[in-house]
């Protein structure tokens, strides 16, 4: 237990601990069921889409175009609503945009070789590009009720449908990433691709793999977002990539790869969410807790490294 | 006799529970070669540390000119006069080797003139006694150049004790020679060298004295004209290791496992064949750029072949990945542990099913946890892997104990053809005496062992037979019985062509 706490888990869940008590203590609605979900809600899409970014960052890869993916998911919806065809089919069609985008990805990094930096840089652009395309800023709406139930209403009690899916998704994710086959390649490759080579492992169709997974969940979490507006335009979920990474990092996932573990990234979310929301409470504007969700990032990096620090000396 | 220009005395140093050093006491003479000598873990790289400034001691003294000093950082060292240049040398590939050489100069003016530098540049690659042009490019070095560079920037700081750890590990015979004729060079100049290396013989070329330390203790410094190879290796070990290159008797079986003809891959090697049969271990010797790795990666499906034939237990053979190696029961111990063959920061229990891992995956793709400990926990018994548990990460355990690591990934695999790539570098004499044992019983078992090494007494130990390569080119085959060391190196050098 007590190793446990001294691992950078315990120390995030530390971290939560004084920011719940110090939210509940600074508003008695904090700690109610519909301020809890209220939270996850405004986020719901960013969070489901950090936990596959897991994988992504500690295969020792980046996906910068998971936001760009979202609109272009979204927006492929909403044009294909216009066009008259029956919502259901238009969802699937948008989940298999979703593969084919993130093979695409998959396929420029595993197979050619390409930096997925540079690759997802460019289709960042690309389906962002083609978001805007079929949607233009006008923007579309009037989606049957039944979607934007999705998204708006109470799935098991007040519980949303988006919830409910982070919460199956989470489960289903953790057991693959930390006690699966899958999950032990993952960590090897991230941790040195050429030590998987050599060991037989397929590299480049694990990471082909991971990318589908990404560009998949992406266009999933697009949908979601657009059941919640109940609304699409070009910019949905412009930006949204850097949040994600945020998450990630700060949950002690390392950016060179085969280090950290979803719990962390869970831990992560709760505390960027819990803050957020705790400094709306008091009123505080969301750019200065954009600038608190950075300072945290950079203490992230920065803690390890001073505990490092001690123990070394403790050592000496 | 001349005063010491750096001494230890009764120096001890513990990491929480583990004591490095404990009393070690050394004195370097000015102009003297000192080789130091010990198995990995005795404790060489902790004594550096300390002469260095990167540890401090637990307890003792060091005295530089006989003054008491403290070394509180690599600075505080530097300045002191001492320095050490490492079996990996770093040196920054985009810059020529006079910008190398001066990387760290604090007392050179902003505006020091380029030729200024060059001229000082090339003194000092004067003063070490080798021809390099000042103006090359970092890049194309070869690795004894690099450490020469090292060296040289050692010297610009008026070193009165430079330290070699290990400089000759990853280099060419003839290389090495070089590196050697530089560490005598600079003692003909009053600088005190100690000299660090797990190849005894060229401890008897270079040193004038040789300390032996075991177990983070001293154990014997005497003049070199004073000791064996049989002597040290004792010393090291703590017991007499009799007849330890004594060759086993053959255990070559009728069946060949593996046939190769004329198989090449352009532009890298070509005109390679051989038979390799059960119980029959098959050595390649060679210089470095021999281009022994590329055939094990050739076989191994890491670098598939262009040209030949390859048949193995009777049908045509022809990789397109490790995967498919693996799966035909081939398997490759890499001589890079670091980059090729472990993920370091993971537990031995991870590294240990690396290559099997479906063996110890459930119905649903989930890794059996406790089968994966009781295979891992198998062969930490029985290759005596010195780990106080298997979840420890790799990289915590030492150089012999990494490579038994590796040894039991592929050993897992259960194979028939095992490629040992340079199997006992950079590992210490008892350890290495495990490996070859590990190796004899893999053939005894029915296996067959190809084994790359550029340790001539090990060549000539474990071989039944010996084929020797010199740049991409097989030179021949020796029988044990008439190979020697003379034999392989004028096939290796090129001197003779032997019959194929």
């Amino acid at each position: 237990m007590i190793r446990r706490l001294q691992s950078w888990e315990g120390f995030l869940f530390l971290v939560l601990i004084v920011i719940i008590a110090g939210n509940s203590w600074l508003s008695p609605n904090f700690l109610t069921v519909g301020n809890q979900i209220n939270l996850f809600q405004l986020s719901i899409e960013k969070i489901i889409v950090a936990l596959v970014m897991t994988f992504v960052i500690i295969n020792a890869e980046i996906d910068l175009s998971v936001g760009s993916m979202m609109g272009l998911s979204a927006c492929a919806f909403g044009w294909m609503f216009q066009q008259g065809v029956d919502p259901r089919l238009a969802i699937g069609i948008c989940l298999l945009i979703g593969v084919a985008g993130g093979a695409l990805n998959g396929w420029f990094i595993a197979k050619v070789g390409l930096p997925s930096l540079v690759v997802t840089l460019a289709t960042l652009i690309g389906f962002r590009g083609l978001a805007r395309v079929l949607v233009e800023d006008r923007g579309v709406s009037g989606f049957p009720d039944w979607f934007n139930a999705l998204g708006q209403r109470g799935l098991i009690g007040p519980v949303p449908f988006a919830l409910v899916a982070f919460v199956v998704l989470f489960v289903v994710l953790y057991v693959v990433l930390q006690h699966s086959g899958f999950g032990r390649k993952t960590y090897v490759i991230g941790t040195n691709r050429e030590v998987a080579d050599y060991a037989g492992i397929d590299t480049a169709r694990h990471k082909l793999v991971i990318f589908i997974m990404s560009g998949a969940i992406s266009a999933f979490a697009g949908l979601l977002f657009a059941a919640r507006v109940g609304a699409v335009r070009g910019d949905v979920a412009q930006g949204f990539e850097l949040d994600i990474i945020t998450m990630v990092l700060l949950g002690g996932v390392s950016i060179f790869g085969g280090s950290g573990t979803l719990l962390g990234t869970l831990l992560a979310i709760l505390i960027v969410l819990s803050l957020r929301n705790g400094m709306a409470l008091m009123n505080i504007t969301g750019h200065i807790q954009t600038g608190v969700v950075g300072l945290l990032l950079i203490a992230s990096v920065l803690v390890p490294r001073i505990r490092w620090g001690m123990k070394a000396r403790a050592a000496a | 006799m001349t005063a010491a220009v750096l001494a230890l005395q009764d120096v001890s140093k513990s990491f929480g529970m583990t004591q490095a050093l404990s009393g070690m006491s050394l004195s370097l003479l000015p102009g003297e070669v000192h080789a130091v000598v010990g198995e990995n873990g005795a404790g060489k790289s902790t004594m550096i540390k300390i002469m260095t400034g990167v540890h401090q001691p637990t307890s003792g003294t060091i005295l530089i000119d006989g003054q008491v000093v403290a070394i509180p950082g690599t600075k505080a060292a530097r300045d002191l006069g001492v320095a050490a240049i490492y079996q990996e040398p770093m040196v920054f590939p985009d810059l020529d080797v006079a910008e190398n050489i001066f990387i760290s100069a604090t007392d050179l003016g902003l505006l020091q003139r380029r030729g200024q530098l060059r001229e000082k540049a090339h003194a000092l690659i004067d003063r070490i006694g080798m021809r390099l042009d000042v103006d090359r490019i970092a890049a194309g070095l070869t690795l004894a150049e690099q450490q020469a560079v090292e060296i040289a920037r050692a010297l610009s700081q008026d070193v009165r004790v430079l330290i070699m750890d290990e400089p000759t590990a990853s280099l060419s015979a003839h290389e090495a020679g070089e590196l050697r004729r530089v560490a005598r060079t600079l003692a003909a100049q009053g600088v005190a060298v100690v000299y660090i290396s797990h190849r005894l013989e060229e401890i008897f070329e270079v040193a004038d004295r040789v300390t032996v330390i075991r177990d983070g203790q001293h154990i014997s410094t005497r003049p070199v004209g004073e000791v064996t190879p049989d002597s040290l290796i004792a010393d090291m070990v703590g017991r007499e290791v009799g007849n330890f290159y004594a060759k086993a008797p053959s255990q070559t079986r009728d069946e060949v496992l593996l046939s190769v003809r004329d198989l090449a891959v352009e532009e890298v090697f070509s005109g390679v064949s051989f038979d390799l049969h059960r119980g029959e271990v098959l050595c390649m010797a060679g210089l470095i750029g021999a281009r022994r790795t590329d055939v094990a990666l050739a076989l191994f499906g890491i670098r598939p072949p262009t040209g030949g034939e390859v048949v193995y237990k009777g049908q045509p053979y022809r990789p397109r990945d490790a995967a498919q190696a693996i799966a035909a029961g081939i398997a490759y111990v890499s001589e890079d542990r670091r980059k090729l063959g472990l993920a370091m920061p993971m537990p031995i229990r991870a590294n240990v099913t690396l290559a099997t891992l479906g063996k110890v995956l459930s119905p649903l793709g989930l890794v059996r946890l406790g089968q994966e400990r009781a295979v891992a926990e198998s062969h930490r018994k029985r290759l005596n892997i010195r780990t106080p548990h298997v979840e420890l990460a790799v990289a915590m355990l030492s150089g012999g104990n990494q490579q038994k690591v590796m040894l039991a990934k592929w050993l897992e695999m259960k194979p028939d053809l095992l490629i040992f790539d340079e199997p006992t570098r950079g590992i210490d004499v008892g350890a290495k005496a495990e490996v070859h044992d590990l190796i004899r019983d893999f053939v005894a078992a029915g296996g067959a062992a190809l084994v790359i090494s550029s340790d001539l007494p090990e060549v000539l130990a474990l071989g039944d037979r010996i084929l020797v390569m010199r740049e991409g080119r097989q030179m021949g085959i020796l029988p044990h019985e008439e190979a020697s060391q003379e034999a392989v190196m004028r096939l290796a050098t090129g001197q003779m062509q032997g019959a194929a």
